[in-house]
């Protein structure tokens, strides 16, 4: 088999490579306390925000960028960054009409459903296009339900009570560097709150998007489920091709009440770079979620794009008898890299989690698991069980698996499994035999592959996920 | 029988730097006792059995050369608090195979380099740590040319407030095709405050390899205890019972002193 | 021998036994027949001591012990076996170390000598002819890798063994071909004498057909609601509970 030509043909083109030209406004380069307060004021945030935000900054000031991770990262001028983008608000948007038809088209080509076909799908759309919320729907609908739903930049000046309760309890400014750039210049985002008992009656949805040159985009979002309540929020970003490299910083935080669940899925496939590595996002993401009594929160994620990606959704499983969730693909291609996978950390008795991660990589990227399942002390009882899964197409690319089991009490059960394989010759030939091309034989395996994280997404996704999966395969098969 | 008895039996002082004996299997042993600095080399087509003793507080680093289709046999025991380093180098075609057994606190690592094709690296290694003890096993194998084989496999029991420790890593070069790496962490926590902690990790840049690790924490399986007390053991018997057969397999991969390698094994479950 | 008196017992604060009364005598073969979930193996975990159940109430006599109060090694000791339904893996531990652990433990309870090597193993010779076992498996770790029949056929090795004074078979049939089946009963009626009993638990008439039992006893919703001899397997086989039952529920 003519592996040969699998790999010289590694160059899917980005389908969603373009720029649109919307007016934006932005303020200058370079981070400092100035800017910060530009920023605060521009949102128009109270003042014990631009406190919260000055604090960050200082507490970033003083932190070393990290390098722990499997990645080779350029190195980053924050000095030469813009802090701050906005589409030029002309006026108030009161209908669909109103929004810039430049705008509308931009989520046309991405087929994001923001008009009436999402009221058919069910889904209700906090687009945000670069850092300011621009639309949101459905609004009502959730509201009659007392659940909340709305940019972070609304939710401070209309919820500060939950805002200030909530906003940097699970991942506050000292976690780590990015979280704490986050904390510092947080442009916008999304605020959930589901009340008490509420089952949301629908997914909630955020579409990401980067779009002003030299932007860098720090989302903040914050989702708080109540006591008994349940949620399934989807989070997926595409980017337009970009040949300088940009710079994500988001933070997720999650908090899960007593006998809440909440899912999140996300599906990323910002810009990865082209065939040669240039370009594309570096997407540094702090996410967590914290679970209380009885608590179930499942992070999936179909990770595809961005040149860099460092993230590790985890769970702190505070309550007993929580359970915490992850489910991962994360497929590079061409030179893309990948550090990614997960935390556990067990507090409460009786606490369970389950990894399942699986990587794939292709051309000459690299592809990390990471992964730390502590038990505590007090912790009886807790039980993890963790797969690790590696599929390699070509030989210039890497896979890795860097687990670790910390654990401090001996009533735990943990385990953990990998495996490394390859798309092996006979099931190519196989497949061909039986009239499928190369490369829908190589996607049908590797969505196969998939398929244990894929099923756990909600359908719609699983169908964009499946479709990305093979976009992100392109070419890289003979 | 104790390791140290039975090497004294064989007429080995133990104060020496050691000597030579006939192990069980008949097969003639290099005895080496704490030695600082220890180099071993097999020449081609040769073959060699190498006992290592640790017996107090020191610092030791081995360095074992095997040269093409060589075969050499390793035995390294750690009956006291020895910070040990091994590098072993592997050329073509070689065999090493490395029985392990740390009942103490000790830090101790491996490194092995696979500098050749089609060699074949074996390591077995169990640590018991008891009290307030230390242990760690580092297990490294590079994987620098195609068609090598590993397969290493570490038990751990930490007793008491013990803390036990691995690390692992397979790392397998862009040309290492064909590679068939093994690694298996297995640890049993004994008592409220034991720790262990585990990092078993790949480093792959090659596709067409086979390389799986596994890792697990746990503690004694209590239906099995429960299975042993309605046939009238005791439930400490129960107990010992497992952690015997846990470790077992572990010190008769050595065949010249699986039977000694045991009674230290007991020796170490008397005491906790 | 075994005098049941009222038993009662739950696991995770669901009740499973709900009054049980039921007398052995030495030389008798008790079979407990009954749908599934009425209760039969939670009855023999309860005898044999299995933490996991709480009695409630009721007395247990065995051999004018307080069985209740003993721990679970110590009944084992006294020549209570229990033949698990499911025999537990445990990996890296012989047959052989295990059989010789667990007899010698019986030898000291009873305040005797522990056996030599030799006489050990001639015993193990012996009885693993009982059940056709074949003694390489005795060098193999307990039940590993095992296959079912094996497994039932390594329970009742050990019962001949520990010469128990009452077995209580925990669906032994359960998972065997006719073949096995035939090997496992002949070797517990070989077992079987005027001196010990054995109380059977089984979904099968089969079973029975070598094992003949005394009485035969029908347990439903944690009680024995029905007595009767070997004829009642047969109708039970034929006819299934209902009858009974809806007797019951009158």
């Amino acid at each position: 088999m003519a592996e040969k030509e699998i790999i010289d043909n590694i160059e899917g083109e980005y389908k969603y490579g373009f720029t649109s030209d919307i007016e934006t406004e932005t303020i200058g380069k370079g981070l400092s306390e100035e800017v910060i307060r530009i920023i605060s004021e521009k949102k128009g945030e109270p003042e014990w925000m631009l406190e919260r935000r000055l604090a960050a900054f200082r507490h970033w000031q003083g932190m070393k960028l990290p390098q722990w991770a499997h990645l080779d990262i350029p190195e980053i001028d924050f000095q030469d960054i813009i802090y701050y983008a906005a589409p030029k608000a002309t006026k108030k948007l009161g209908s669909m009409d109103e929004v810039d038809p430049e705008l509308k088209r931009t989520f046309d080509k991405l087929g994001i459903p923001l008009e009436e076909q999402m009221a058919l799908a069910g889904v209700a759309v906090d687009a945000v296009m670069d850092s300011v919320s621009v639309k949101t729907t459905f609004r009502e609908t959730l509201a009659e339900k007392g659940i909340i739903f709305c940019s972070i930049s609304e939710a401070i000046k209309e919820y500060p009570e939950l805002i200030k309760k909530y906003l940097g309890r699970v991942v506050p400014h000292t976690d780590n560097f990015y979280a704490a750039l986050n904390a510092a210049v947080f442009s916008d985002g999304s605020f959930c709150y589901i009340p008490k008992g509420v089952r949301c009656p629908m997914e909630l949805s955020t579409y990401f998007r980067i779009n002003a040159e030299g932007t860098g985009q720090f989302e903040r979002t914050l989702l708080v489920a109540d006591e008994g309540s349940y949620v399934s929020y989807l989070e997926g970003c595409t980017a337009p091709r970009r040949d300088e490299n940009q710079l994500h910083a988001a933070v997720v935080e999650i908090i899960v009440e007593k006998d809440a669940e909440v899912k999140y899925s996300t599906v990323q496939n910002w810009y990865p770079g082209d065939e040669n590595g240039k370009g594309g996002i570096y997407n540094f993401v702090t996410k967590r979620g914290l679970c209380h009594e009885n608590a179930r929160l499942s992070w999936t994620q179909v990770e595809t794009g961005s040149a860099i990606t460092w993230k590790y959704p985890s769970c702190v499983l505070l309550g007993d008898n929580s359970v915490g969730e992850f489910y991962s693909v994360a497929m590079t291609n061409n030179y893309q890299q990948a550090d990614t996978g997960t935390k556990m950390i067990h507090i409460g008795r009786n606490t369970r989690s389950r990894i399942v991660s699986k990587g794939i990589s292709a051309g000459r990227s690299q592809n990390a698991y990471r992964g730390l399942v502590r038990v505590a002390k007090g912790a009886d009882n807790a039980r993890n069980y963790s797969q690790c899964d590696s599929l390699l197409i070509g030989d210039k690319c890497g896979a890795h698996t860097f687990p670790e089991i910390d654990s401090n009490n001996p009533t735990a059960v943990l385990e953990h499994e990998a495996t490394t394989s390859k798309i092996s010759e006979e099931q190519l030939f196989y497949c061909n035999q039986r009239g499928l091309s190369t490369e829908d034989a190589v996607g049908l395996i590797v969505n196969g592959y998939a398929r244990e994280v894929l099923a756990k997404l909600p359908m719609e996704f699983a169908v964009e996920a499946q479709k990305l999966l093979a976009i992100s395969l392109e070419g890289s098969v003979g | 029988m104790g390791l140290l008895d039975y090497l004294q039996e064989q007429g080995i002082d133990l104060e020496s730097s050691g000597g030579i004996v006939t192990a069980a299997d008949n097969s003639q042993v290099e005895v080496v006792i704490n030695p600082n600095n220890l180099d071993v080399t097999v020449a081609e087509n040769d073959r060699k059995s190498v006992l290592v003793l640790h017996t107090k507080a020191d610092s030791s680093r081995m360095v074992f050369d095997v040269h093409p289709c060589a075969s050499l046999r390793v035995v390294d025991v750690y009956l006291g608090g020895c910070f040990a380093e091994s590098v072993v180098r592997q050329q073509a075609g070689s065999v090493c195979d490395i029985t392990s057994v740390v009942t103490s606190g000790a830090v101790v690592d491996y490194m092995v380099d696979m500098n050749g094709k089609q060699a074949s690296n074996a390591l077995k290694s169990i640590f018991l740590s008891r009290g307030e003890e230390y242990c760690k096993v580092a297990v490294r194998v590079n994987h620098n040319y195609s068609d090598c084989t590993s397969n290493s496999l570490v038990k751990g029991v930490a007793s008491g407030k013990s803390k036990g420790e691995f690390n692992g890593m397979v790392y397998v070069a862009q040309d290492a095709q064909r590679t068939d790496a093994r690694q298996n962490s297995r640890n049993i926590e004994l008592g409220g405050e034991a720790k262990i902690i585990t990092k078993p990790q790949l480093e792959i840049y090659a596709d067409d390899v086979k390389c799986s690790h596994g890792a697990t924490v746990g503690q004694l399986d209590s239906e099995a205890i429960l299975y042993m007390r309605q046939r009238g053991l005791s439930e400490m018997q129960a107990r010992r019972l497992q952690i015997e057969g846990f470790a077992k397999d572990i010190v008769y991969s050595s065949s010249a002193f699986g039977d000694v390698l045991a009674e230290e094994l007991n020796r170490f479950l008397e005491e906790i | 021998m075994l005098s049941i008196k009222n038993l009662c017992a739950s696991v995770d604060n669901k009740q499973i036994l709900r009054g049980i009364n039921l007398e052995v005598r030495a030389g008798e073969v008790h079979a407990i027949m009954g749908p599934n979930g009425s209760g039969k193996s939670t009855l023999a975990s309860v005898l044999a001591g299995n933490e996991k159940f709480t009695v409630t109430d009721g007395s247990v006599e065995f051999l004018e012990q307080n069985l209740l109060e003993l721990p679970i090694e110590d009944r084992a000791r006294m020549g209570l076996f229990l033949g698990f339904q499911y025999p537990v893996e445990i990996p890296g531990v012989t047959m052989a170390n295990f059989m010789k652990m667990a007899v010698n433990e019986q030898r000291k309870f009873r305040g005797e000598e522990p056996l030599s090597a030799g006489e050990f193993l001639r015993m193990m010779r012996e009885k693993s002819a009982i059940v056709e076992l074949d003694s390489k498996l005795t060098n193999r770790a307990v039940n590993e890798g095992f296959s079912g029949g094996e497994k039932k056929k390594n329970e009742i090795f050990q019962m001949a063994m520990l010469e128990p004074k009452l077995s209580v078979l925990d669906e032994t049939d359960s998972g065997l071909d006719i073949d096995a089946l035939r090997i496992v009963a002949t070797g517990v009626t070989r077992l079987h004498n005027e001196q010990n009993a054995t109380v059977v638990i089984t979904h099968y008439q089969r079973l029975l057909d070598y094992i003949v039992p005394d009485y035969v006893h029908v347990l439903y919703k944690g009680r024995i609601i029905y007595t009767g001899d070997k004829t009642l397997a047969l109708k039970l086989e034929k006819e299934g509970y209902d009858w009974l039952i809806n007797d019951y529920k009158e």
